[in-house]
């Protein structure tokens, strides 16, 4: 085997194996050149690949965004080339996003980790040395094994994402022992809307938001941009929604796609949406448009909401979000017109400003007053399938990772925190700094740097596009440089990695097994995912590598099973099922669901402990926080900045894909979109490239202004995952700004430990 | 003979681009080439702007302009729909300036465009862009059905936008890609009679009947041709019949030109 130090980079590392001549030349690159999906057929005149031969159908779920449609992968002769929607999945229905089409040109991406790698240089240098799986392993479970023993099992931080996350950050942490584990999914993304959710409902929002399409007369979307954050689903349904006529109205201070096919569109004053909600209630209220009969059967706290919006009319409403007060009074009417088929969804990415769960209880106390949930055409109460866990002996930590997929969680300001066997809880400061949810990945980065509450010495990280998700780039990177051990799992060569002391190369979704997909649903469902290839390189799934680092960890009793189809079958054996016969049946096992009030007899679908929608939250008056919902307001942009917005584009996922050769070609950069007027005023043209620095000097960039009418003069908006600094990243290395480098501070939400991102202010400065 | 059709409902598309990844990848077509380009088109002052999305596709027209400038066969018409056999294209780059949508490209030397993924329908398949389409702004069907389905759509979005119309269904001829869009074409940039440029005029006129007669000839002849095309259309066509008259000259190095052409093809 080639012992050869290279650098990260793959750049970097081709020359200096072009300059070093054979002697330096990897297997695996020659491989994977040669591998990569045949371009340019067009010109030779070759017959389309369904006719090179046997077409090979294996079952998937996409992995290309964490929404996971699931997919029938085609190949021929070994080689993958096309994925589709299967037509019985309940998400995919046989289509698929731009994101999910490209899952081929993911997998086939050259620049991909090809082997295990130990740090050769200092941490961030990017030097490294390929090593043997057995060397990498052995290496990483002793690092592990030391910071246990001194510190104990909390001590190791674990953050994961992307579908194969199950495997550490829930796993592997809980039966290891840190509570420690955390997902961007919940704290930098979805944390506000699930404690909003479970605060009011006493149940999760879970994956899909649960709107009942199919029904649904009036929808309201408050910043959610459906379209350009393409999950497909909810593409499928809006459209469809929208072209039979129902009623859409976009809050977003940026003409989105879809606020430009809305019949009403609410340029709103960013950071300011309470008061627009506060407002809509005030007129639903007050004109009696709310559903008197299910308010008085379902909630509980109706009087003092009432008493509460008095003061919140739209005039009141009107100077602070810039808007009408007509145009806010005639949209609370459209939406009671159309109750109870008229929902505001909850939207996924809504860490935005610090006070966001009382944002999104207003949201969720308006679709209440409109008696939408458990109706038919409003929300219908989703369910998870039924299926048997592998046996395992009890784990030494309960999981609070939370994330997209999470259960419903608990009543957790009630119960005593989880603690690791070391009698350690959760390092994140929950409790004290904030009040419930679940594990907030950012606020484990002051401990690896200041050892309080107790040390965080070591940290594993699966898929989490660290330095480019995570606000505060560079306190991230001085923790990195704090920690003992950060071993890195992934599958392309992005920014962290050259901060790993050991890198391990994951095949991708295309070439593994892996757990089976359970999501709540209104058809629950369970699908599952089978290798297409064999996989790339020298690459191996997840759940092989915390089996491997669990047996060198005295985890054995945990990963009793001897290969991962044992553990799917085991699995899917109680609910009378198999690998095999799954492959029978589509894919997929659907079970019944529960949606609507009638699914639940005398019983109720709330978990409150009233058993009703709490209007009013006792939990969050007991601790100071405010039972009902207030507009504050928020620091605004000083003198010749504007508020740093961002979203995203309908061919990119997080920071995942830019790199991607196909969806790269789409949209290789991104651009800072900001008023035409206003960037004439300060000398800018559309075209013009520029750098971004922020209220406290930090710089991205360059980056092409996109000048237009479509957004507000107070705002600018980037899509976000752009301006990567990874220079194995052949393509995506430094396109663009990025969003995450020029948010050097956030905010914490004080509920549920989300980290508000969107109170940084920027302004453009000629490119250099 | 039955002839197919495709519909966009420029309502329904919101510019996600699966079509495009989805083509890209089903048609194996090189990182910088695509069939279908999506843009926004955006008027009017904030806070009062519409913008709009652009899906700019092949039309798949009946009286293809660039089928009809082709001098050797390679874009043609089959079950309604055009056709490019990139095999026989000589890369004179007629098509190109025929098509009154600016469709075909020239990539790589020889044109390229959809061809309705002739070869996926061949195999019993869908198109890829309509097969993944997540808000069914696409269908493949027979041109009938298609007519009728767009007629479903348009009254649909006419709720909404009371200028909607169907396009394509007579303009040039009638496309085979039926477009219900809730405005006027120019809001998309398209032309409100897609009129092939003024060049499939004069080529008919004065090329065709050469062309016709050239069809029995050997693709040395049309290297040559290809050598002539190459030429600025502006000064070329006032210089047509000069130039036609010196085809002599040109077939005497044609020898050469047909080599070039075999020895490109092998090569790429
Ligand atoms: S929405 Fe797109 S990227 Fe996400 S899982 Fe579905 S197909 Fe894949
Ligand atoms: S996939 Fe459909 S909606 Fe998306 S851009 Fe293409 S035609 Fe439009
Ligand atoms: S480039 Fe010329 S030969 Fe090729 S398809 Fe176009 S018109 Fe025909
Ligand atoms: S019909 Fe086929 S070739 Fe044409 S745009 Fe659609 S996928 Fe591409």
């Amino acid at each position: 085997m080639a012992r050869v130090k290279l650098q990260i980079t793959r750049r970097a590392f081709m020359k200096s194996a072009l300059a070093g001549g054979g002697g330096l030349a990897m297997a695996g690159l020659g491989a994977g050149a040669g591998l990569a999906a045949p371009p340019a057929r067009i010109i030779d005149g070759e017959p389309g690949w369904f006719y090179r031969g046997e077409i090979k159908r294996t079952y998937n779920y996409c992995d290309m965004c964490p929404w996971r449609c699931g997919v029938i992968v085609e190949s021929v002769n070994g080689q993958v080339y096309k994925i589709d929607g299967n037509p019985a999945d309940p998400k995919s229905r046989g289509m698929l996003c731009a994101r999910g089409q490209g899952g081929v040109s993911f997998m086939y991406d050259p620049d991909r980790l090809q082997a295990p790698m130990v740090r050769t240089g200092e941490r961030g240098e990017g030097k490294f040395q390929e090593v043997t799986w057995t060397e990498a392993l052995d290496q990483a479970a002793e690092k592990i094994q030391a910071i246990a023993d001194e510190y104990g099992p909390e001590s190791i931080a674990i953050f994961g994402h992307t579908s194969g996350d199950f495997w550490l950050t829930d796993y592997f942490a809980q039966a290891f022992g840190t509570p420690n584990a955390a997902k961007p999914s919940a704290s930098l993304c979805t944390s506000p809307r699930e404690e909003a959710s479970t605060l009011t409902f006493g149940l999760p929002v879970g994956g899909h938001e649960p709107v009942d399409w199919d029904y649904l007369k009036c929808l309201t979307l408050i910043g959610s941009h459906i379209g350009e954050d393409s999950r497909n689903t909810l593409m499928q349904d809006y459209t469809n929604a929208w072209a039979r006529g129902a009623k859409v109205i976009v809050v977003d201070p940026r003409m989105s796609t879809v606020a430009s096919k809305a019949d009403y569109w609410l340029p709103i004053k960013p950071g300011t949406d309470t008061a627009l909600l506060l407002a809509w209630m005030n007129v639903i209220i007050n004109e009696n448009r709310y559903d008197a009969e299910y308010v008085a059967e379902w909630t509980e706290g109706f009087e003092a909401l009432k008493a509460h919006v008095q003061a919140f009319t739209p005039e009141w409403a009107a100077g602070i979000t810039e808007l009408p007060a007509e145009l806010i009074a005639e949209t609370a009417r459209v939406m009671a017109d159309n109750a109870p088929q008229a929902v505001i969804m909850p939207g996924r990415h809504t860490t935005w400003y610090g006070n966001d769960t009382q944002r999104m209880r207003a949201e969720y106390l308006i679709n209440s007053l409109l008696g939408a949930y458990g109706r038919q055409g409003g929300f219908y109460f989703n369910k998870s399938p039924y299926i048997e866990s592998y046996p395992h002996p009890p784990f030494l930590v309960k999981g609070t990772s939370g994330g997209c997929s999470a259960g419903p969680s608990e009543d957790v300001a009630n119960a005593p925190l989880p603690a690791g066997p070391t009698g350690k809880h959760r390092a994140d400061g929950v409790r004290e700094d904030f009040l419930r949810g679940a594990t907030a990945m950012q606020e484990l980065i002051d401990p690896m740097i200041s050892g309080e509450p107790y040390p965080i010495k070591g940290l594993i990280v699966y898929g989490v596009n660290l330095l480019n998700s995570i606000p505060d780039t560079e306190r991230t990177k001085e923790a990195l440089k704090k920690l003992d051990f950060v071993l890195v799992i992934d599958v392309l060569p992005q920014e962290h990695v050259a901060w790993a002391d050991i890198v391990l190369p994951e095949a991708t979704y295309l070439e593994r097994y892996d757990e089976l997909w359970t999501v709540a649903h209104k058809t629950p469902y369970i699908a599952m995912r089978e290798p297409a290839v064999e996989p790339l390189y020298d690459t191996k799934p997840a759940w092989w590598m915390a089996r491997e680092l669990g047996l060198r960890l005295d985890m054995d009793k945990y990963f009793k099973w001897q290969d991962i189809e044992e553990y799917l079958n085991t699995r899917l054996m109680s609910v009378g099922s198999s690998l095999d016969k799954m492959r029978e049946q589509n894919g997929v096992i659907i079970q019944k669901g529960k949606p609507y009030f009638e699914d639940y007899g005398n019983k109720s679908p709330f978990h409150t402990k009233s058993k009703k929608i709490e209007l009013f939250a006792h939990e969050l008056e007991l601790a100071g926080l405010g039972g009902l919902p207030v507009y504050e307001e928020i620091e605004q942009p000083p003198d010749g900045y504007m508020r740093l917005l961002y979203g995203r584009h309908p061919v990119h996922t997080f920071a995942k894909t830019q790199n991607t050769p196909v969806l790269h070609a789409l949209y290789p950069e991104n651009e800072v979109w900001i008023n035409e007027d206003l960037a004439a005023a300060q000398g800018f043209k559309d075209g013009d490239m520029v750098w971004l620095e922020n209220q406290d000097g930090a710089r991205s960039g360059p980056v092409r202004v996109k000048a237009t009418q479509r957004i507000r003069k107070d705002a600018v908006y980037l899509v976000h995952g752009f301006g990567q600094n990874a220079p194995g990243l052949s393509r995506a290395n430094g396109k663009g700004a990025s969003d995450t480098k020029l948010e050097t501070r956030y905010a914490l939400d004080p509920i549920s430990g989300g980290a508000g991102m969107r109170v940084n202010f920027v302004h453009l400065v000629k490119e250099a | 003979m039955t002839d197919y059709a495709f519909l966009l409902d420029l309502g329904r598309c919101i510019g996600c681009e699966a079509c495009v990844a989805a083509c890209k990848t089903g048609n194996e077509l090189p990182t910088d080439l695509q069939f279908i380009q999506i843009s926004e088109k955006s008027t009017g002052t904030f806070p009062d702007v519409t913008s709009l999305v652009l899906n700019h596709r092949c039309f798949h027209c009946t009286n293809a302009a660039c089928v009809e400038v082709c001098p050797t066969g390679a874009l043609y018409k089959e079950d309604g729909l055009t056709r490019l056999n990139r095999e026989a294209c000589s890369g004179c780059s007629y098509c190109v300036d025929a098509c009154p949508f600016g469709v075909p490209q020239i990539y790589d030397g020889f044109s390229s465009k959809c061809d309705g993924c002739a070869e996926v329908v061949k195999a019993g398949g869908t198109p890829w862009c309509v097969k993944t389409c997540p808000n069914h702004a696409l269908m493949y069907d027979t041109r009938e059905n298609i007519l009728a389905a767009a007629q479903n759509r348009l009254e649909a979005l006419k709720g909404r936008y009371p200028d909607a119309r169907i396009y394509g269904e007579t303009e040039a001829g009638g496309l085979g890609m039926i477009v219900v869009m809730p405005d006027k074409p120019e809001a998309f940039d398209l032309p409100e009679n897609p009129e092939p440029a003024f060049v499939i005029k004069a080529w008919q006129d004065l090329v065709q009947p050469v062309s016709a007669a050239l069809t029995g000839l050997s693709i040395v002849v049309t290297g040559a041709l290809a050598i002539i095309a190459r030429r600025n259309h502006m000064q070329e066509l006032a210089r047509f019949e000069e130039d036609l008259a010196q085809r002599e000259v040109a077939e005497a190095t044609a020898g050469d030109s047909s080599q070039e052409t075999t020895a490109e093809k092998e090569e790429v």
